[in-house]
């Protein structure tokens, strides 16, 4: 299954996703404002956000606190896990491997993501973990709703970071952050 | 005290004891493909003293060849070191041009055995580059083939597609397919000798993780909150290693903290090895003089659980200003799935051990498994992900290796086969 490029839907069919991509999008701004790579997302059953998520990585110091993870840990404390299969997702940029292997392990119903995630990539970006042979059925993708304001965000991040390099930090993460690029988790190339 | 008996003595006072075998080194995605892809070329029979000026004609034939393609391939070949298959097939040699022919022809064994020796077998070129009637055209050009007695014998053979990964394949290779040139190098992969100094590094502990990671899995699946499956996260980076994180599957843990009833994949995000994660980050958090429950989340499931889990979290035994688990060990009683193959690799980790490997599930192992008809897929090697060592598109490698116990008693217990890791 290819991830589907959503500038072929009809107006209607775009307006409906484009609101709940703009609330992925306030979540990616909370993110900035903090110092994370911002990336945002939130859950949609029946038309309602369920849930929300920012990128908390730095302040974690724990490299897998993505966006979808923060959201699903936030459902899951009010929902059944079975919720999730009745459940959309609504993510800035494109989940990463890990990402696209935990939301097709919940069963979540399908993904609409912002930009593509080329360096991570798990739903067309680098690898199809969303349909690649598993145990577990397939799960729908698709890609490209407000890409530009995805990636205007990931670039305002790095420009933030550059401005902040001359501060002195601990020599092995800014000498591992300049080897793999500003940031690690959900950057794409462009 | 030397390492392994610092090991021994991290698990031994909990009664744990160590599991006896073998480390293999996981194949890369590369290096899998590397072992499989093959492709056809043409092989000339040359006279020996022409063989560099058909090579001067094919280049000019050929301006695109890049031999460098196909440099671990042997170029020019005598008889003698030709696989059997392909001797039987080239044999006997047509009688060439070769100034000699003032000598009286001869037919003894002794003739042929000389006749083979001034031949040699020329590689030309992969099959798609040029088509087999403008190939003898090129050479119908130059000497020795521009007589019309001596036409060329145009041959093939089939060849693998990519370098040798190690020695014995090349040598495994030389006889199946065409002698091959081993360059001591892995193009594929990590450096054999890398493997080999980090084998030898971790070999006498891994026995001991591996019993600790199995112990853990085994506490927290009997107060019935995971599956049995556990792992250990190891500091190897001075003489003596410390166990940094111990940490079982948690997955049937309900959100108010006892056991849930099993459906589905239960909670995905708290695997061992997630939650294993989190732990190195809640340490380094209270290294730092952070709050190490900061956005902690009763979903993840990253505080202790166990005896055995909290007695490994209690001790501060981080080192401060490290990165996300740089430099750190992980052992896993089982291949973890995608999700947490790629949370390791997220994770920036140096070494990887698995007590299992887990085909239908798994993503390290990167030996691809059968589909089925109906777009199922039935018990193979593997998905075929290789996440560890993807370095063209990943921008993380860790060196990954599986286990074989000694004793075959199948030391590890067995889940299902279906289930994410
Ligand atoms: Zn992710
Ligand atoms: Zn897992």
């Amino acid at each position: 299954m290819k991830t589907i490029k959503t500038a072929a839907m009809d107006a209607d069919t775009r307006a409906y996703h484009e609101r709940f991509m703009r609330d992925a999008i306030a979540m990616a701004e909370l993110a900035l404002k903090s110092d994370e790579t911002p990336v945002g997302c939130v859950f949609v059953k029946d038309g309602e956000i369920i849930g929300r998520g920012g990128n908390e990585t730095n302040r974690t110091l724990n490299g897998t606190r993505h966006a979808e993870f923060v959201a699903i840990a936030g459902i899951l404390e009010k929902n059944p896990m079975g919720v999730l299969k009745e459940t959309d997702l609504y993510v800035t940029v494109e989940p990463c491997v890990m990402c696209a292997s935990m939301l097709r392990q919940y069963g979540v119903r399908a993904v609409y993501f912002g930009c593509w995630n080329e360096r991570f990539g798990g739903t067309g970006g680098v690898l199809n973990i969303h349909s690649d042979p598993s145990v577990d059925t397939p799960m729908p993708v698709y890609g490209g709703i407000f890409r530009e304001e995805a990636i205007m965000l990931l670039r305002k991040f790095y420009v933030q970071e550059n401005e902040k390099a001359p501060e002195p930090k601990q020599k092995k993460t800014r000498e591992l952050k300049t080897e793999i690029a500003p940031t690690d988790i959900h950057a794409p190339k462009s | 005290m030397s390492t392994p008996d610092a090991a021994a003595s991290s698990i031994e006072p909990l009664g744990i004891v160590a599991r006896r075998g073998q480390l293999l080194p996981l194949k890369t995605k590369d290096e899998v493909r590397a072992a499989l892809e093959t492709y056809r070329v043409y092989v000339v029979e040359v006279p020996a003293k022409h063989a560099n000026a058909v090579k001067d004609v094919i280049q000019a034939a050929l301006p695109d060849l890049r031999t460098s393609d196909f440099g671990h391939l042997r170029r020019v070949v005598q008889f003698k070191f030709l696989p059997p298959h392909l001797q039987k097939t080239f044999s006997p040699p047509s009688r060439l041009p070769r100034g000699d022919e003032e000598e009286e022809p001869n037919v003894s064994e002794d003739a042929l055995a000389e006749e083979l020796d001034a031949v040699r077998f020329f590689l030309v070129s992969p099959t798609r580059y040029i088509q087999h009637a403008d190939l003898l055209l090129a050479l119908r050009q130059k000497p020795p083939f521009d007589i019309a007695a001596a036409p060329p014998r145009i041959l093939y053979a089939t060849v693998p597609a990519l370098a040798p990964t190690s020695a014995e394949q090349a040598a495994r290779w030389s006889i199946d397919y065409w002698p091959i040139a081993y360059k001591n190098t892995n193009p594929y992969g990590p450096h054999p000798s890398l493997v080999t100094r980090n084998t030898a590094e971790i070999q006498d502990e891994v026995g001991h993780w591996l019993a600790l990671a199995k112990a853990t899995g085994g506490q927290i699946c009997g107060l019935g909150l995971g599956e049995n499956i556990g792992c250990v996260v190891v500091d190897k980076t001075s003489s003596v290693s410390k166990v940094i994180a111990v940490t079982g599957d948690c997955r049937w843990r309900s959100p108010t903290g006892g056991p849930m009833p099993k459906e589905g994949h239960g909670n995905v995000m708290a695997h061992a090895v997630e939650r294993a994660i989190a732990m190195v980050a809640k340490k380094r958090l209270r290294v730092a003089r952070t709050d190490p429950n900061l956005l902690d989340r009763q979903l993840f499931c990253d505080s202790p659980l166990t005896d055995l889990e909290r007695h490994f979290f209690a001790m501060d035994n981080l080192l401060p200003n490290g990165y996300l688990c740089v430099d750190l060990d992980i052992y896993i009683t089982h291949e973890p799935c995608v999700m947490c193959s790629m949370a390791i690799l997220h994770s920036r980790f140096r070494r990887c051990v698995i007590g299992r490997r887990m085909p239908l599930t798994g993503g390290l192992s990167a030996d691809v498994t059968i589909k089925k008809d109906n777009g199922g897929i039935k018990p193979g090697n593997g998905l075929g992900h290789g996440i560890f060592w993807r370095p063209s598109e990943l921008n993380w490698k860790f060196l990954a290796w599986d286990w074989v116990d000694e004793d075959n008693t199948d030391a590890i217990s067995s889940i299902k086969d279906t289930m994410h890791v």
